[in-house]
């Protein structure tokens, strides 16, 4: 038995990884559980590729083992394959379908004189995952945020995709309480719907 | 969130980051005075502190332009009988062990700790360097915790130690336990007001020298014979109990990795976990080896622990079996995780993995195979990426590019190593490209380049200038100045009108500086012209004598926040397909993360979100396509205050 929920964060620099893993982390606490965070700041906020260890129930060490991440949450889909040695078997993706390529990879595109080469796609990606994992939840969440009335509340649509997720440790009120206290007065309302947005699409493909 | 835990008076659990819990324990022990300069893993606890500070207002801080001066401020802060810290990064105890070494000898007053934080895996320093070895020498107590809770408890433990025994106490911490997010037990925070000293009432001796340092010496030998026994007491030594006779010695990060791993293999392993790092708890390390028939230290970086294990072993018992680096079962390089404790005991212990680890990171090499690196790049907007195009213009203009040494130096600009750029002949340590200078300039028939940011001209390059321009140097000084220390998380420098907790300071005019040091040419450009910068660049390389180009632009976060506070809207930029002509300068040379390919029709697309509006990729774009959404074409206005020119 495992008595540690193990999530990995991961996303591009700027993408406000940090908030989400705040609000996981307020709203584990409030419900009375144990947490232990291995963050990444520093050099590789620019655009570099970002994540954040977040443990749930009895960790010891702030770096979850390779292989044992019961959850990624991706706020890039290439960032979801990326860290793919820290998801265990059968776990679970969630992950936004933007792609935000690197330099190098527009470059190698824009100058292929036979125009053959592509960008990396969603569903290469998720070929790649299904090799670990079939749970895969691969969210239009740019789409749903603006459904729910703001772009940029994509993170509250992962964040309730999260929740759908059955083993799940935070209670899903616990969560919305945290994230609606953590982000701008203003975009409460619209956080809220993309939570809920995000619960339903997550619960759909998790079933 | 966190800052109101940080700022809260009542006890109570909180969720910190490591770094704000040693605010948030300095606070409660009423530090008085904080000075630190900026440098990963510890910038959050400057940033913290600067944070709280309006909020306080009864502690002062200053964002010292180098940690020597950080590491000086404190001291004599603590000479006056304030309570005292500062923080800094591995390599910054370098700058600032010059007068650590002296600090030791005449001791201090009031508390005064010093945070020194490792980065394994040099995540983001120049070198994988191990800070313990800077207590023993200089003899200056060092403490090490694991977790967020310990760095608070240590924290408060420091600042006693430090008051009793008259000596700075460093506390030691590694990127993973500084970057370690956990729940923390509070005390309650009663602070007192501010309020200065007469230097009558407070005043000691503190010069040594010659005999005086001698005499010094005895007593500094004694003073530490004297925290030895509250050392080997101390309750963040903990011995752990455990089955057989083969035990673990650790400490630090480590720790939780070797506690993790034994859970994992279903063992447990008596364990010593070391606490105080200097002095050692030389007889509680004794009394552990001797029940042991082998002992496995389990420890990052170089064999510190290890080494002196070993010599306690020879006396304590000899015959004993020391599992480590020497033996080859670790390693000195990286960071250590679960998976690599585990295996290392795994093999010893004879037991299985709870994971076949490699299988998994093998799996996960090849299905990566398809993604390309995602480097650290310049932001969108970033000034540099317009500065660095504009230099390799008037390189290939003058036909020079391979008859220049570049000294590169540290900071957001140390990226112009990278591609499209590859400007780096040298990148040591902040300031070394002008020191450098000096060398090559001497014994090469190239022009010499050299490169700072404005936080790293004031904070040791200066000195190489002045030797420069002594010595009637051949040089040309690109000064990046962004207006901000960018690369750590945008800190105010002596650039800057601004101080920590947003208190007004003196902008040092860099201009004024040059040309009263007797500079050959100052020339001052804007990256957002990047066109416009390419001439003044050939003459200034083309000068002889020490000529001096600025390059003044707001880093681009910085701009942004700026913005953002005086409700200035950022204009995104679009390429305007009919113009473009699929000629790719914008990628080719610019490597702007908002630049993509459109896939159906080859031209450029700009990410809109993602974008920053500066126009720079209009600039280099030889049909000008790329233009703000509103069709204007002008790029921002400079944001910052007080700049001159
Ligand atoms: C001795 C030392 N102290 C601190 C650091 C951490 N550090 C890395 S880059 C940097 C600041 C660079 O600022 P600046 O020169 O203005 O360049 P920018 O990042 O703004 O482009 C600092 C403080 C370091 N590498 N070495
Ligand atoms: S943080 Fe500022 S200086 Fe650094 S890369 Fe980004 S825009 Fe440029
Ligand atoms: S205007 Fe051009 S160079 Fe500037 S951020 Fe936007 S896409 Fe990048």
């Amino acid at each position: 038995m495992k008595d540690t929920y193990d999530i990995m964060f991961c996303g591009v620099g700027g993408q406000g990884l940090m908030l989400l893993s705040a609000i996981l982390g307020k709203a584990a606490v409030d419900s009375g559980l144990e947490v232990m965070t291995g963050e990444q700041h520093g050099l590789s906020q620019r655009h570099g590729s970002i994540y954040v260890h977040f443990r749930v129930g009895k960790p010891i060490s702030p770096l979850i083992p390779y292989g044992k991440a019961d959850l990624v949450i991706a706020m890039e889909a290439t960032e979801a394959l990326r860290y793919v040695e820290y998801l265990r078997d059968d776990g679970v993706v969630i992950m936004s379908k933007r792609i935000m390529p690197p330099p190098s990879e527009t470059g190698a595109v824009a100058l292929d004189k036979e125009k053959k080469r592509k960008y990396v796609t969603v569903d290469q990606i998720v070929e790649r995952l299904n090799a670990v994992t079939h749970k895969i939840v691969a969210l239009d969440s740019l789409e749903l945020a603006t459904k729910a009335g703001n772009p940029l509340t994509e993170n509250s649509v992962l964040v309730g995709a999260a929740c759908a997720c059955p083993d799940f440790p935070i209670p899903t009120e616990a969560v919305r309480k945290a994230l609606l206290s953590l982000v701008p007065r203003k975009t409460v309302e619209a956080n809220s719907a993309a939570f809920d947005l995000g619960r339903q699409a997550g619960g759909t493909c998790l079933g | 969130m966190t800052v109101e835990d940080v700022t809260r008076t009542d006890s109570g659990r909180a969720l910190m980051l490591a770094n704000e819990a040693v605010v948030r324990a300095a606070l409660e022990a009423d530090v008085k005075v904080v000075a630190c300069y900026p440098g990963s893993p510890t910038s959050e606890i400057l940033d913290t502190f600067s944070e709280v500070l309006p909020h306080f207002g009864d502690y002062r801080m200053q964002i010292a332009a180098n940690e020597k001066v950080a590491l000086e401020t404190v001291a004599g802060a603590s000479m006056a009988g304030l309570r005292s810290l500062t923080s800094m990064k591995s390599v910054g105890m370098n700058v600032a062990s010059d007068a650590l070494f002296s600090i030791a000898y005449t001791g201090v007053n009031a508390g005064c700790v010093c945070i020194v934080a490792d980065d394994p895996h040099a995540h983001s320093s120049q070198s994988e360097q191990d800070g313990r070895h800077f207590a023993e020498p200089s003899y200056t107590p060092m403490i090490e915790p694991s977790t967020a809770q310990e760095s608070y408890e240590m924290t408060k433990w420091a600042f006693e130690i430090s008051s009793k025994y008259k000596t700075i106490v460093m506390i030691r911490t590694t990127t993973r336990v500084n970057h370690q997010r956990g729940l923390v037990k509070l005390g309650d925070l009663k602070r007192t007001p501010f309020k200065k000293n007469k230097w009558s009432e407070v005043k000691g001796q503190y010069f040594t020298v010659g005999a005086i340092a001698r005499e010094l010496k005895a007593k500094l030998l004694k003073k530490i014979d004297d925290i030895r026994p509250e050392f080997e007491q101390s309750k963040f030594n903990i011995l752990e109990e455990g089955q057989g006779r083969i035990g673990v010695i650790t400490g630090g990060v480590s720790y939780l990795h070797s506690k993790e791993a034994m859970r994992n293999l279903g063992v447990s392993l008596p364990t010593l976990k070391i606490g105080t790092v200097y002095p050692l708890p030389e007889k509680k390390i004794a009394a552990f080896l001797k029940r042991l028939d082998t002992v496995i230290v389990v420890e990052e970086l170089t064999p510190y622990l290890e080494l002196r294990v070993t010599a306690i072993a020879k006396d304590a018992n000899p015959k004993i079996r020391i599992i480590g680096k020497r033996s080859g079962d670790f390693s000195e390089m990286l960071e250590y995780n679960v998976p690599i404790v585990e295996k290392a005991l795994a093999k010893f212990l004879k037991k299985p993995l709870s994971l076949d680890y490699d299988a998994v990171t093998k799996r996960a090499d090849q299905l990566k195979s398809i993604l390309l690196e995602r480097n650290p790049i310049f932001c969108p907007g970033c000034p540099h990426r317009g500065t660095l195009w504009a230099i390799r213009q008037a390189l290939s203009r003058l036909r020079i590019r391979d008859k220049i040494v570049y000294n590169n130096d540290i900071g957001c600009y140390s990226m112009a190593m990278l591609a499209p750029n590859n400007f780096s002949d040298s990148m040591l340590s902040m300031g070394s490209s002008v020191g450098l200078s000096a060398g090559m300039e001497m014994a090469l028939d190239d022009k010499v380049i050299a490169m700072v940011g404005d936080s790293t001209l004031y904070h040791a390059a200066l000195p190489g200038i002045v030797n420069l321009i002594h010595h009637n140097a051949n040089v040309t000084l690109f000064v990046l100045d962004n207006s901000i220390t960018a690369m750590t998380g945008q800190q105010y420098n002596p650039n800057s009108p601004l101080d920590a907790g947003e208190q007004p300071a003196r902008k040092i005019i860099m201009e004024k500086m040059f040309e009263a040091l007797g500079s050959d040419s100052i020339t001052v450009i804007d990256p957002y012209h990047t066109r416009d910068c390419v001439k003044p660049i050939m003459d200034a390389l083309q000068a002889k004598g020490f000529s001096v180009v600025i390059s003044r632009r707001e880093c681009a976060l910085y701009g942004d926040h700026l913005r953002r506070e005086s409700e200035v809207p950022i204009v995104r930029s679009v390429n305007d397909k009919t113009t473009c002509r699929s000629i790719y300068n914008c990628v080719k040379e610019f490597y702007c993360p908002a630049i993509t390919v459109d896939e159906s029709d080859s031209k450029m697309r700009i990410q809109t979100d993602l974008c920053d509006g500066c126009l720079e990729c209009r600039q280099v774009c030889p049909t000008s396509a790329p233009a703000h959404v509103d069709g204007t074409t002008e790029g921002p206005a400079h944001m910052s205050s007080g700049t001159p020119g």
